[in-house]
């Protein structure tokens, strides 16, 4: 993995987002902070497209946070809820857009299908009956 | 004997104490304040000159408010007390707690009154062992300040306790050293302050003053026109207008406002579920919809926003899914448990779609539907992307997560629940049969979703074609044709899991049941292994596991009654259903107050009163819920176009009854119903 949050904003195609609502429009800050300086990160939401630029005006939902948590949200390996509750993340405004945040981070790398779970739990039991037959 | 409990609560927050009003720990019950999954008194004890008190009397003013009437030392010397105390305790988003001690002798009176105060802020997941957390304390008595403080990283949980009369604080607790006057009184109010650092920037140090006031007018207003919102319920039966009322009041107090900020949701129910669940809560909102439809609607715009959108094996979560579980407290937010926000639930995501149709179709609101058009196709497009997990088109679940996952994730989720006539336990993932139902009435909803208000009759005929193909598969592989019932589950070969359980009711209530089998499916509900005189148990007797004090083995819950009975009626199975509502509204007219989640499975004849278990909280969402939506089927009220229908069906001995001002698409409309036996009788004075 390795990527940071700025990389993977930066590398956000306007294409359509088939996981963001068709209905949802607003704007999201993301302030990155570290050292004593602020990153800002804005994200115009509109007919399912997310245009990112940097800007530091105000929007519906300011999300606030040290730098490296958005880098672990982007690796995957955070979740916001979780951090919203730690208070490594704070957010302030328009919580509907809460759902952006979430949809442009992705999930941990290891999570497996549903199927695919089942799958393996198929084999494994299949395998535990050899074992004993 | 086992202590009373006493509570006040609003929403989430909730206090429970013993009959004088104290908080002490007790590792069985959440004894304590807690506010967004965190206890912030977990000590909190009244004594006058060292002793603790006795109470006189109590008066519940309302779900928000006691007062306790005290007296110091043992009940011998009660009859000659010059001294007497009275506890006014209140709750909204602040703990307030007035102590007024009175003066009844002659003589002027000198009084040492000591209040101890804790705070463990242990979480509601660890109340049978909380881990020991390192507190800091800063007493000021200058400022009549007790702050209490927990912070683990940025997590930061404090108590602030105010004091309006001067006060010695030290950091275990207040002391007053009083004097009163002869038959005079000496009064403060007590202000707790619960602080949660972030978590959406909450800050609750709301002023004395202002919490006062709100509880006053607020609340109480606020409770008020929530009863006047809701129809107005006139019974021969008097107990019935009781309960009916108590219901209301119950529901009231079980709303929250998340931090997603959308309406007030139902939470689950005290003492243990004291969070939004997204079934409690859609289910809730099913059952309310003829009388309080708001529930149904701030719950779709919350469930909508914390809709799943990846995978992530410890959460359970997948796209499109709808939430299980949210809470606030430690043990999410570090990851302890998964339930921050956890997805374990395989009834929640078609659920969501049937209380979007059932919602509009009652309230007309075309604009949410076409709102929620996207939330509503993810979930969808998640019972069969996600949902059907060995690909023979059912829906199944298997847990991801070993150490923390539900095994089973329909709403009977203990471990054991899902089992064979003969105490087997099926293997993983399983198909239960009540999930079928729901996905089957979720595609024809969708369908009529997406030819009325999104445009897509592609869509719709799919979702049609599917549905009728999952109902013709269903019948063929569920049914048990020697004992003419649907087998509890699938097996992931598809072998049936053949225990007789209430989990058939729910396949009426859903219409995927055979016209033809009705009858036999109706007559199983009624039968001495099912119905036990009080409603339908949740595991017939005769089966290995059963047991009636079992949960999901044996007991009867009222929720889930309240969907059978629905259910029987869309099968114009009128007489069953008539008896077990009657049931349903006996036991909740014996035991009076708040309808208990559950109660045990025990025969009726036998034990002639309805049994509680001490696992069984009240008021719970569902409950409550569920004697609306019994009141609802007797009466038969279903919307049609823009009307409402009513066809009544009442048990004998309901008398007659009026449901006044049901709010709906039609504005407001008025249900009546009489049960045959007093239509028979003579014409009797109109009631109001």
């Amino acid at each position: 993995m390795g990527t940071t949050a700025a990389e993977h904003l930066r590398t956000l195609t306007p294409e359509r987002r088939p996981g963001i609502p068709d209905t949802m429009t607003g704007t999201l800050r993301l302030d990155a902070y570290q050292d004593g300086w602020t990153e800002h990160w804005y994200l115009t939401v509109a007919d399912q497209r997310i245009e990112v630029s940097r800007s530091a005006d105000d929007a519906d939902l300011v999300v606030r946070a040290h730098r490296s948590v958005f880098d672990r949200l982007a690796a995957g390996e955070l979740r916001a809820s979780a951090a919203m509750l730690r208070n490594d993340l704070t957010v302030q405004g328009d919580m509907r857009l809460f759902v952006v945040l979430r949809r442009v981070f992705p999930g941990p790398g290891d999570a497996r299908h549903p199927r695919e779970a089942a799958r393996q739990l198929a084999a494994e039991s299949a395998a535990g009956r050899e074992a004993r037959g | 004997m086992r202590q009373e409990r006493v509570y006040v609560m609003s929403g989430n927050a909730f206090a429970i104490s013993d009959a004088q009003g104290d908080i002490v720990i007790d590792p069985h019950a959440p004894i304590g304040y807690f506010s967004f999954d965190t206890r912030f008194l977990s000590h909190w004890v009244l004594k006058v000159d060292g002793e603790r008190l006795n109470s006189l009397s109590r008066d519940d003013m309302t779900y928000f408010e006691t007062r306790f009437v005290l007296v110091p030392g043992a009940a011998s010397h009660y009859v000659d007390a010059d001294v007497s105390l009275i506890r006014h305790r209140s709750i909204d988003d602040s703990f307030n707690e007035r102590i007024l001690v009175l003066n009844h002798s002659a003589e002027p009176a000198e009084f040492t009154v000591r209040l101890d105060v804790a705070a463990d802020f242990a979480d509601t997941a660890e109340i049978q062992q909380p881990r020991p957390r390192r507190v800091s304390v800063v007493a000021d008595s200058e400022r009549r300040q007790l702050r209490l403080r927990y912070a683990r990283e940025r997590f930061v949980r404090q108590t602030i306790v105010t004091s309006t009369a001067p006060v010695e604080v030290d950091e275990g607790g207040l002391t007053f050293r009083i004097r009163i006057e002869p038959e005079g009184e000496w009064v403060t109010d007590l202000h707790v302050a619960t602080l949660i650092e972030g978590a959406g920037g909450r800050d609750l140090r709301a002023g004395l003053e202002e919490h006062r006031d709100h509880v006053r007018r607020g609340m109480r207003e606020d409770l008020q026109e929530w009863i006047e919102r809701a129809p107005l319920l006139n019974a021969e039966r008097t107990e019935l207008t009781a309960t009916y009322q108590q219901c209301l009041v119950d529901l009231a107090s079980l709303r929250y406002v998340p931090l997603t900020k959308s309406g007030a949701v139902p939470v689950g129910g005290v003492p243990w579920g004291m969070a939004l669940y997204g079934r409690d809560a859609i289910i809730t909102g099913l059952q309310t919809m003829a009388f309080t439809p708001e529930l149904a609607r701030a719950t779709l715009r919350t469930l909508a926003t914390l809709q799943g959108d990846r995978l992530d094996d410890e959460h359970d979560e997948e796209p499109g899914k709808i939430v299980a579980e949210l809470r606030y407290g430690e043990a999410a937010a570090f990851g302890d448990e998964p339930t921050a926000l956890y997805y374990g639930a395989a009834d929640t995501t078609p659920l969501f779609v049937i209380l979007v149709d059932e919602y509009e179709r009652w309230t007309g609101d075309a604009d949410l539907v076409r709102d929620l058009r996207h939330p509503t196709r993810m979930a969808l497009d998640w019972i069969d992307e996600y949902g059907d997990l060995t690909g023979d088109g059912y829906l199944r679940y298997l847990t991801r997560n070993p150490d923390k996952g539900w095994v089973n994730q329909g709403w009977k989720n203990s471990p054991e629940a899902i089992t064979y006539a003969d105490g087997r336990l099926p293997d993983l993932p399983r198909a239960t049969c009540e999930l079928q139902g729901y996905a089957y009435d979720a595609k024809r909803r969708g369908a009529r979703l997406a030819r009325e208000f999104w445009g897509d009759p592609e869509y719709a005929d799919r979702l049609e074609r599917e549905a009728a193909e999952l109902k013709q598969r269903f019948n063929r592989d569920f049914w048990l044709p020697e004992r003419e019932y649907y087998a509890l589950a699938l097996e992931p070969d598809g072998t049936p899991v053949d225990a007789l359980s209430s989990n058939i009711g729910h396949l009426l209530w859903s219409g995927i049941v055979e016209d033809e089998r009705a009858a036999a499916v109706a007559a199983h509900l009624v039968g001495p292994a099912l119905f036990s005189g009080w409603g339908v148990r949740t595991l017939a007797t005769g089966q290995r596991r059963y047991n009636p004090v079992g949960s999901h083995l044996g007991a009867v819950w009222p929720s889930d009654n309240s969907l059978i009975v629905a259910g029987l009626r869309r099968y114009h199975r009128d007489g069953e259903a008539a008896r077990i509502a009657s049931g349903i509204f006996d036991m909740a007219c014996m035991l009076g107050g708040s309808v208990p989640e559950l109660i045990a499975g025990y025969e009726r004849e036998v034990t002639k009163y309805p049994v509680q278990l001490p696992a069984a909280g009240r008021p719970q969402a569902w409950s409550s819920g569920g004697l609306l939506m019994l009141l609802g089927a007797l009466l038969g009220l279903r919307p049609s176009g823009d009307n409402l229908l009513v066809s009544p069906a009442l048990p004998p001995g309901f008398g007659r009854i009026e449901l006044l001002d049901i709010p709906g698409r039609w504005g407001h409309s008025d249900g009546y119903g009489r049960d045959h036996a007093s239509s028979l009788r003579t014409r009797r004075p109109r009631l109001r």
